[in-house]
């Protein structure tokens, strides 16, 4: 009997304030859809990260022959130096550094022989061009500057070069536009608070017969408010399940149909992390809903 | 069963106090009528009661609680205890007369085969019985308030309040109403009525506490209503107001040829229940077998309610004596 009374009572709310919902409804599902974009941009750049951050070293170029850098005014790195760079990075550095590889001029030769069979632009180099390195890698990717504080200045080091910094220019762009992203959500999530409050107020106001009957025979606030709250979270969930469904289109034909069979080497965000997403979007279209009918209600409806 | 001890109430934008240590004990099955003029504190006496207002000082007991210190969470359950009735009715304009009783029952969690049953014998006690589908509109005002008594009453109240119930009624259709409010003060429940209506207050010798100016100024156990005391002439009236008219039939409005027969309907209903339950004292009117086994079904589900139909019983044998 209660469900099926308040089920009808909920159901004439919604229909006498349609426009009212409806525009409840757009409103959480655009700025759910912001919200959801932001949560799935910053999955994508954690994916992108432990994808590459596997990949990425610590390069310690050693100083070639005509350097200009004041650490190797002694010409060519002697071997004592290298010693004493390996030394260095065996001890002071070992918790940070996972493995150490170090790349001879003659290995560098082999590996560019390799890439570029025919002379790179034109020339042809020899094996005097190439530079010897350390190849680092960390345990963890973000501690370069702990690397690049005890090798910078050693003797025989001419420059330590983090490969992440090839990165950085793409992450800085994803991490931009998700919180791009989030503000626009904010904002849009603060017009959906006040157009439920408003809405609710509304259908509140044209039922204040019968909300004053309700009180005046002793039904409970609970009992009064309940449609009135069930209203918006219907509205909010309905605009949370409509995002949910707009990310999920978003993603399987841009990210899954279009850009992995353009550019398959990068790990992309899925259907399934969507899914992870929209328990979040969920909730928080209920938080909303809630919290702005308690603040209406207890203002119009209250006991 | 209603206390007020001292009781004080000053509106946050009022001037002077509403209400000013009034003291009044009402007490159960009591019938009160509070009369005083315009602005004497009538509505705020029964605004107290429900705890739709608090007092500013003094106490307010309502069926054994103490109204100053329950908990807002409880006066839901207080005011399950409590019905009210308005001069403008208060019906919900689009639902019928059978769903505007019923709603008083959905909102407070009553099981639907409760509602089946209690609604019919309620709207039939007062008279409306095969008007269950009307709307508001397609009622005059006192079928309307009929409704609203039904509503008020549906859930067997230990209090009745009334704020002018006959305001906007005609002085036949208003004696119908207090017919009908007496009858169910005759079932226990406490009535307490804020009335302007002399005529009503002088034929039905009930008590009268006469507020002015937020003070108490008379509580009389048999009262008049006042000041115009001694324009009208005294009448030799009977506690029980049987006879619609029968004493200022030169002044009377013609009723609404519905209210009259809401009133035979209700008379009826009285009668049959009498007929059920005194058997062969009363002479039974031929009657739809259909009817009866509700009635009877009825009765055997709230042996409660017997004492409604006690009382309505005792009404009819009261009027088949006068009549035979
Ligand atoms: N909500 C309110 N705020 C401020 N003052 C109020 C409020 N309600 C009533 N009053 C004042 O309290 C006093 C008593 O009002 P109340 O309504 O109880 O009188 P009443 O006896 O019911 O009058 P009436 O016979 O006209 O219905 C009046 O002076 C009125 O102006
Ligand atoms: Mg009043």
């Amino acid at each position: 009997m209660r469900l099926q009374f308040v089920v009808t009572e909920v159901l004439q709310g919604l229909r006498r304030n349609v426009s009212m919902v409806i525009s409840v409804v757009l409103v959480t599902f655009v700025s759910l859809t912001f919200v959801g974009s932001a949560a799935l941009l910053q999955t994508q750049v954690d994916k992108l990260k432990d994808d590459w951050y596997d990949l990425v070293e610590v390069s310690v170029f050693l100083c070639p022959n005509g350097s200009t850098a004041p650490t190797c005014a002694a010409g060519e790195a002697t071997e004592e130096q290298i010693d004493a760079l390996r030394t260095v990075i065996d001890t002071e550095l070992a918790d940070v550094v996972a493995q150490t590889y170090l790349e001879t001029k003659a290995d560098a030769f082999a590996a560019f022989s390799e890439r570029y069979p025919d002379g790179y632009q034109g020339t042809q180099l020899t094996e005097d061009d190439m530079q010897a390195s350390f190849r680092l890698k960390l345990v963890d990717p973000e501690q370069y500057q702990v690397v690049a504080d005890v090798l910078t200045g050693r003797e025989g080091v001419e420059v330590v070069e983090d490969q992440r910094a090839i990165f950085q220019p793409l992450f800085l762009a994803l991490n931009r536009a998700s919180l791009l992203a989030a503000g626009l959500a904010g904002v849009m999530l603060l017009a959906a608070v006040l157009l439920i409050t408003t809405t609710i107020r509304l259908s509140a106001m044209s039922r204040r017969r019968e909300t004053g009957i309700m009180r005046l025979v002793g039904a409970s606030n609970l009992f009064v408010q309940l449609p009135f709250l069930l209203e918006g979270a219907i509205a909010a969930v309905v605009g949370a399940v409509l995002a949910v469904g707009g990310l999920w289109l978003g993603v399987k034909y841009f990210v899954t149909d279009w850009l992995q069979q353009s550019v398959n080497w990068v790990a992309y965000v899925t259907v399934g992390d969507v899914l992870l997403v929209a328990p979040l979007l969920i909730g928080i279209a209920v938080a909303l809903a809630v919290v702005s009918s308690v603040v209406t209600l207890n203002r119009y409806t209250r006991v | 069963m209603i206390r007020f001890e001292n009781v004080e109430k000053v509106y946050a934008r009022g001037a002077r106090p509403a209400l000013d240590g009034v003291t009044v004990d009402v007490a159960r099955g009591e019938f009160v009528f509070l009369v005083g003029a315009s602005g004497s504190g009538k509505s705020t006496f029964l605004r107290l009661v429900l705890r739709e207002e608090r007092p500013t000082a003094g106490r307010v007991y309502v069926a054994g609680r103490d109204l100053s210190t329950i908990s807002s969470w409880k006066v839901p359950s207080l005011r399950r205890s409590i019905g009210v009735v308005f001069q403008d009715f208060r019906l919900l304009p689009n639902k019928t007369v059978y769903e505007n009783v019923a709603f008083a029952l959905q909102v407070i969690g009553r099981p639907r085969h409760v509602i089946k049953t209690t609604v019919p014998e309620v709207l039939e006690m007062v008279g409306l019985d095969g008007k269950e589908k009307r709307r508001p509109h397609e009622l005059s005002g006192g079928e309307q308030q009929r409704v609203a008594i039904a509503r008020a009453f549906v859930n067997r109240p230990q209090i009745l309040l009334a704020d002018e119930p006959t305001g906007n009624l005609d002085p036949t259709t208003s004696l119908g109403i207090m017919r009908l409010l007496d009858r169910i003060n005759r079932t226990g429940t406490t009535v307490v009525m804020a009335t302007h209506d002399d005529e009503i207050v002088n034929e039905m010798r009930k008590r009268v506490v006469e507020l002015k100016t937020g003070t108490v100024v008379r509580d009389e156990a048999v009262g008049s209503y006042g000041e115009r005391e001694s324009i009208l002439p005294t009448i030799g009236g009977t506690p029980v107001l049987d006879a619609p008219g029968r004493n200022q039939p030169a002044i009377r409005v013609t009723p609404e040829p519905a209210d009259l027969e809401a009133e035979r309907a209700a008379e009826e209903a009285a009668e049959r229940a009498a007929a059920e339950h005194a058997g062969p004292l009363v002479p039974v009117p031929a009657e739809p077998p259909v009817r009866t086994r509700r009635a009877a079904a009825a009765a055997r589900r709230y042996p409660a309610d017997d004492v409604v139909q006690q009382v309505l019983a005792e009404n009819s044998r009261a009027r088949a004596g006068r009549e035979g």
